[in-house]
């Protein structure tokens, strides 16, 4: 069965002469099989270049198709149908899987959609395929600001602006607003972090971990340490990032009754730190 | 001293993301060659380069959005660094303190370039202004104005008689300092210039451009002396031999190629990167090469001299 091995390899590599006397081998050895002896008998047809041929025909024919889908989903997603023209460019997608547009327009629709997490998958893929090219990093961005991930597109705005910088949109409405999310976001995380760590500070203060003679002024300066970091405490849990609708960030105090609510308990620790 | 090119030192992941930007000085006081590298994580590194190893010296934070352009003055004792934030920072490199932070107004500094008397800082614009800040006012002094669109790329003639500038559509425009009138506008590339620089000479101008070539000029009589091609995508840097006869550039196809000034051939190609090489830097005596990128190392390399 040695003579299926030359009809698998397609191509001009392999010598004429070599195949011929390979044939004619090939021809005594298999007399008895009949898929030898018809490739025999039509040895005047070119089965290695006609194998070939057919091939290139068909790339051609895929970019042309893929071309025409991409045309198509672009004029249906015109038109609000979304879901078909992501049919249309899925289509395409595997006709030529190495077309950047395909997938960045993929995400465009998708976002538009609320598909959030697949946009970023698309856009992610056109990235990959074609680096240079802000629009594919200005639609990953978008994406992931959707995705609610504020570092990541505040990056993928930062990459695209470097790519090029004479975009004016891509600054002022990309990557502006994204860093000014960013930048709310910090603050607020910033708040709870100092509120986590006053709390910790509270609940284990270094005043609480040593003796001290009961008789002396020590005590009174470590209770007033400890009062000193409740009000603090108590004040920050009273304080909230509150971002305006211009988007200013500020601390703002919540209303009264917030603040009664902690003030009561608060008594009772007060107590239980001086009794110790 | 080496006979023949090679790569002398990596060090992969310098910065925390892609390395934008790199510069190569040497301190005139003790001298110890200092290398400053800005990347997209906001950071600006200083490194000092003795026993043929980096030893990170100073991690300077302050800026946002990134850090585009670094320079290093002359006499190597300030660095000059720029951020999409629209920032200019000056760091004193001993100390590793920040000296000035100026505000360039929005979208306003791009590439930062020390003058060669190192008092000056010029940087392009959106609106394709050069402006000069000074070093020690940490102020605008004055502007050129070329009327044309974003400038990507600054350049100073070693000679002090020239700035060139190249913008974001491929044209190039070469100023005279002292009367600060625009002496030639040349269009050179159809797509923007990322990088320029002068031969030490101050004869010779040459572009990198994202249309993959290089091209040089005469800048005396703003003729085009040639063009070379060799990388399959965008230069992104370009930088002199400051002994005059080679000059290296960097691209996106990850490659860093050095070229002969006068037979105009690459003389050799690094492919070490793994991603795109955004900047390249020779030392001040021509027997190295450091290049950074993407891929978050740093790279030097062996020169022949």
């Amino acid at each position: 069965m040695a003579s299926f091995g030359w009809k698998r390899k397609a191509g001009e590599k392999v010598s004429k002469s070599i195949v011929r006397q390979f044939e004619a081998e090939a021809g005594k050895a298999g007399d008895d099989d009949d898929d030898d002896d018809e490739a025999c008998a039509n040895d005047e047809v070119d089965w290695l270049h006609a194998i070939k041929r057919r091939r290139e025909v068909l790339l051609e024919d895929c970019s042309a198709k893929s071309k025409r889908l991409k045309d198509e989903g672009a004029l249906l997603a015109e038109q609000g149908r979304h879901w078909e023209a992501i049919k249309k460019w899925d289509e395409a997608i595997q006709l030529t899987p190495d077309n950047p547009l395909l997938y960045e327009m993929k995400s465009q629709v998708l976002t538009i959609l609320q598909e959030v997490f697949p946009a970023v998958k698309a856009a992610e893929m056109a990235v990959k395929l074609r680096p240079l090219w802000w629009e594919g990093w200005q639609t990953l961005g978008r994406g992931q600001l959707n995705l609610g991930e504020v570092d990541l597109a505040v990056r993928s705005f930062q990459v695209a602006v470097h790519l090029c910088p004479s975009e004016r949109s891509l600054w002022q409405d990309d990557l502006a607003w994204a860093w000014r999310l960013q930048q709310q976001q910090c603050a607020v995380q910033e708040k709870k972090r100092e509120e986590e760590e006053t709390k910790q500070n509270l609940l284990s203060a270094p005043e609480l971990e040593q003796d001290y003679d009961f008789e002396s002024d020590e005590v009174l300066a470590a209770c007033m340490a400890v009062a000193e970091r409740q009000t603090r405490y108590e004040e920050l849990k009273r304080t909230a990032v509150v971002i305006d609708t211009e988007g200013n960030i500020k601390n703002v105090q919540i209303e009264e009754e917030g603040s009664a609510d902690v003030a009561s308990p608060s008594h009772a620790e007060f107590v239980k730190a001086r009794g110790l | 001293m080496s006979t023949q090119y090679s790569i002398l030192f990596k060090q992969e992941h310098a910065h925390d993301d892609a390395i934008w930007t790199a510069a190569w000085g040497k301190s005139e006081a003790d001298g110890t060659e200092t290398i400053v590298t800005g990347s997209l994580d906001d950071m600006v590194k200083v490194w000092k380069w003795s026993d043929e190893k980096l030893e990170l010296q100073w991690t300077l934070e302050g800026h946002q959005l990134g850090v585009v352009s670094v320079d290093i003055s002359h006499n190597g004792a300030i660095a000059a660094s720029s951020s999409l934030d629209a920032h200019i920072r000056l760091w004193d490199l001993e100390s590793g303190k920040q000296i000035k932070s100026m505000d360039a107004g929005p979208v306003d500094a791009w590439t930062v370039a020390f003058s060669p008397d190192s008092k000056y800082i010029a940087t392009g614009s959106h609106l394709g202004k050069v402006n000069i800040f000074g070093v020690e006012s940490g102020k605008k002094e004055y502007s050129l104005d070329t009327r044309g669109k974003f400038i990507l790329s600054i350049a100073y003639s070693p000679d002090g008689k020239y700035l060139a500038s190249g913008a974001i559509d491929g044209i190039i425009n070469i100023f005279d300092i002292a009367t600060g009138k625009l002496l030639h506008t040349l269009e050179g590339h159809a797509m923007p210039i990322r990088s320029l620089t002068f031969s030490p000479d101050s004869q010779l101008l040459v572009t990198a451009s994202d249309d993959g070539y290089i091209k040089i000029y005469d800048v005396q009589h703003a003729n085009l002396a040639g063009t070379l091609s060799g990388h399959g995508s965008w230069v992104l840097n370009v930088a002199f031999s400051p002994d005059d006869t080679h000059f290296v550039s960097s691209s996106s196809d990850k490659s860093v190629k050095v070229w002969d000034a006068s037979s105009r051939a690459c003389v050799n190609t690094f492919f070490d990167h793994q991603d795109q090489v955004w900047s390249v830097k020779y030392n001040n005596t021509g027997s190295k090469i450091i290049s950074a990128g993407d891929d978050r190392a740093i790279h030097i390399y062996d020169c022949p001299m």
